[in-house]
């Protein structure tokens, strides 16, 4: 029942959204960055519920999902932790602040921790190659950060 | 050291409130758009090719040239697209003019507008970038209420309405035929070219694309005159280009210089040196489909050819400085990680192709290459740039034969002598313990997570070679310096 | 803003804004750079501050907030424009370098270290 009760929620508020956007199949883009901004991420029953909305196959939707990074099918953690490996974080040692989350929380790369409350992914260049390596928690941002400070910055989250 | 740049693109930025519609129009803003809409639309179009403007996006083609084409086309409906998906990694001149300036960018695609006969705008914009997506659309709305932009613009009849559309998370978006199909809601890959999207594109209709930094500098050409504008920058390239400097440079920044300017006055003399001393050596230009720069073209004028002939591009404008410490393979394996994941997988060779010079350049870097790879690597690369479709896979392997051409002992050194000059592939580098500089301490056997390190407090302590992991952790806890990587 | 109906209004409120611009060179003009990149180094705050104290200064004053001058090496910056003098930028400022562009700058046109060259 409750199972029930959480797909006609999901429904509804994918109704709301595609409304917004007039049911137009060409806003999908626009539609599915609203979804996730709502759901966190975009499950199986929020595509399909979009899909119907909207009148195009559920797999059209799942292959646009799929096409861009931005979109994602899992959970995010309480506290989702984004690495910038764009070029300028690359080249100012990020690949050794990545290895050191991994190692911290014990998680891979796109990866969310049992507890749910932290989960890690890469992104390319948020624009703030100045403080390059750049690492984002939700939407916190750290500039220059060094291996030895991961521990420190995870601590501030416990 | 005054006065290298010149501000054109960036002319606003950090001077007005971009959220303030009348800061810019006391600095001339929407100036342009009463000059241009009190004249004929050739007049707009003629100016622009005067003026020597070519695309700042990437390809550097004649602006004037492509509204010339699009305002030939027939149509009853036409658009006008501005390119924000700034996908080169490393660089963010886009979103600096965006979040600064939004009105230049509206004012343009409003000229640009009226030029090709296009009454719809649209900005497709990156959704990382959300301060400038708050800032356009605060734009949008000032413009609009004040009548520069929407119905019957200042009295004249022209209507021009513009609006946002978000990528989200793909470089080949930025190619501006996937860019379209992206904008319609599909998956954003590339078509084959003709048709241009002058004759069928957004909607199957005609559509000129044009780049952030392309359009931010109309409105100045407009106002100062095509004249003034020729007489900046090189004989093929007029104007101004905008860099963001990144990397090992110690003035990290966005700077504007005229086309023309070296290599080494970007580098030394605005970007003030190379961090911590240390030595130049390459600076990446034209994101992972560029190539890099090294010692050699340190006072070649830069612009759109002489970039090309020395194996680079142009690019967007991202130019990440390197040193001594970067490992030349490693760099090119890092872009093809990047180009392999973000081919759209629509080509074999672009889509399976990358993936091989990857495997290859992931066994040099963890070395098990050979000679006999370095000659795959460069006739591979050929064979991807002249059979995939669109610029993505065309360019992907630039770094790749660039790092060959310019570092081939680097490579050599990889393969042959199993040697990483930079220090950066583990599994080239060994740390070592000088026994004079050992006092005992035992603080790295400590660290070490695989037991690797032997030695009693007070004497000499060993790495054993064969268990160690190269993580590095006895590396950072030596306070006697007395552990070194070989 | 109101509806621009054509040129003729167009053109008489540009020169309004241009009066308007040439009347707030007379006052302290502080810039303070705030793109993606200088608010991830704390300059929301320095605004604030500025905001907060130099409404008790003796001073007349303009306050802008606005996109950045590209110097990402030394954000947050804030640019002061003296009337009379040249621009004048200031890296690397928190609320305490704010204090002393006040104090030692702004009320008493000395300058204090990490002031920018532009070049
Ligand atoms: C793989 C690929 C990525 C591109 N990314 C961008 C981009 O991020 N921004 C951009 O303005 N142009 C990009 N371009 C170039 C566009 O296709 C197009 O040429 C440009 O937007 C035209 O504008 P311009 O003439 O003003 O430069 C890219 C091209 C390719 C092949
Ligand atoms: S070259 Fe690569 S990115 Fe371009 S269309 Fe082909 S597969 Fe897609
Ligand atoms: S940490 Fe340094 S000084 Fe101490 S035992 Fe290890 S090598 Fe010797
Ligand atoms: S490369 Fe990391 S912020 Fe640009």
């Amino acid at each position: 029942m409750a199972c029930a009760i959480k797909e006609k929620e999901i429904k509804e508020k994918v109704a709301e959204i595609c409304k917004e956007f007039n049911n137009d199949p060409k806003e999908l883009i626009a539609i599915l960055h609203k979804s996730q901004n709502h759901f966190g991420f975009l499950p199986k029953e929020v595509q399909t519920a979009i899909a119907e909305t909207i009148h195009i196959p559920a797999s059209k939707v799942y292959g646009v999902i799929t096409f861009y990074s931005y979109f994602t099918m899992e959970p995010k953690g309480k506290y989702p932790i984004s690495i910038c490996m764009g070029t300028a974080c690359y080249v100012k040692g990020a690949e050794k602040v990545l290895k050191e989350f991994e190692k911290q929380l014990e998680i891979k790369n796109g990866q969310t921790t049992p507890d749910g409350k932290f989960s890690m992914n890469t992104l390319r260049c948020i624009g703030a190659c100045g403080l390059a390596p750049v690492i984002m928690i939700g939407e916190k941002v750290y500039g220059s950060v060094k291996p030895e400070e991961v521990a420190k910055i995870i601590k501030e989250y416990e | 050291m005054k006065s290298k740049q010149i501000k054109i693109a960036l002319r606003n930025c950090g001077h007005i409130d971009p959220e303030d519609l009348s800061d810019y129009i006391a600095r001339d803003g929407y100036k342009a758009l009463s000059t241009t809409l009190s004249g004929s639309r050739e007049t707009v179009v003629q100016t622009i090719i005067k003026s020597g403007l070519r695309g700042r996006g990437g390809g550097g083609f004649p602006t004037g040239k492509k509204w010339e084409l699009a305002a030939a086309v027939k149509g009853d409906k036409k658009y006008v697209i501005c390119n924000a998906d700034e996908g080169d990694p490393g660089a963010f001149m886009d979103r600096s003019v965006l979040e600064g300036d939004p009105h230049s960018v509206l004012e343009a695609m409003a000229v640009c507008g009226y030029a090709i006969g296009a009454d719809e705008g649209y900005i497709y914009i990156r959704a990382e970038y959300p301060l400038a997506i708050k800032r356009l659309k605060i734009a949008m709305a000032q413009a609009k209420e004040a009548g520069l932009l929407g119905q019957n613009i200042l009295g004249t009849g022209f209507n021009f309405e513009i609006g946002l559309k978000y990528g989200a998370g793909a470089f080949v978006c930025g190619e501006e035929t996937a860019l379209i199909k992206s904008m319609e809601g599909n998956r954003g890959e590339p078509i084959m070219k003709p048709p241009y999207p002058a004759q069928k594109g957004f909607m199957g209709k005609p559509t000129n694309v044009n780049n952030v930094e392309t359009f931010a500098n109309i409105p100045a050409i407009i106002n100062k005159g095509a004249d003034w504008f020729a007489s900046i920058g090189t004989e093929g390239s007029k104007g101004t280009k905008v860099f963001a400097l990144a990397g090992k440079v110690k003035n990290v920044g966005l700077v504007e210089v005229p086309m023309g300017t070296t290599l080494r006055e970007l580098i030394f003399d605005i970007g003030g040196g190379i961090v911590g001393g240390k030595k130049f050596k390459a600076a990446q230009t034209g994101g992972p489909s560029g190539g890099c720069l090294t010692e050699k073209h340190l006072d070649t004028p830069i612009d759109y050819e002489s970039l090309k002939a020395a194996g680079s591009m142009m690019g967007s404008g991202g130019l990440i400085v390197m040193d001594e410490d970067n490992c030349m393979p490693a760099v090119a394996q890092f872009y093809l990680d990047f180009t392999v994941e973000e081919s759209c997988g629509k080509c074999v060779p672009c889509r399976e192709g990358n993936k091989v010079l990857y495997q290859i350049l992931n066994k040099i870097t963890h070395g098990n290459g050979t000679l006999e790879d370095l000659k795959k690597l460069k006739d591979l690369s050929e064979i991807i740039k002249s059979t995939s479709l669109c610029g993505l896979g065309q360019t992907a392997p630039n770094p790749v034969l660039s790092t060959l051409n310019n570092f081939y002992d680097e490579y050599y050194e990889h393969v042959v002598e199993k040697k990483c000059r930079a220090k950066v592939c583990r599994a080239l580098i060994k740390y070592i313990i000088i026994p004079d500089k050992c006092v005992g301490c035992g603080a790295c056997k400590r660290a070490c997570p695989a037991e690797a390190i032997s030695g009693e407090i007070k004497q000499k302590h060993l790495i054993d070679q064969d268990k160690c992991i190269k993580c590095g952790a006895c590396y950072q806890k030596c306070k006697f310096n007395a552990i070194i990587i070989e | 803003m109101k509806q621009l109906k054509n040129f003729g209004e167009f053109e008489s409120l540009r020169q309004e804004l241009k009066v308007k611009e040439a009347e707030n060179e007379k006052k302290v003009r502080i810039y303070i750079a705030m793109a993606t990149c200088s608010i991830a180094s704390g300059s929301a705050k320095v605004l604030e501050y500025f905001k907060e104290e130099m409404p008790k200064q003796p001073v007349e004053f303009v306050i802008k907030p606005t996109g950045c001058l590209g110097l990402c090496h030394s954000e947050p910056t804030v640019e002061v424009v003296l009337p009379g003098s040249g621009p004048v930028v200031f890296g690397k400022v928190d609320t305490k370098r704010a204090k002393l562009i006040i104090d030692e700058y702004i009320k008493n046109g000395k300058l204090i270290d990490g002031v920018i060259e532009e070049n």
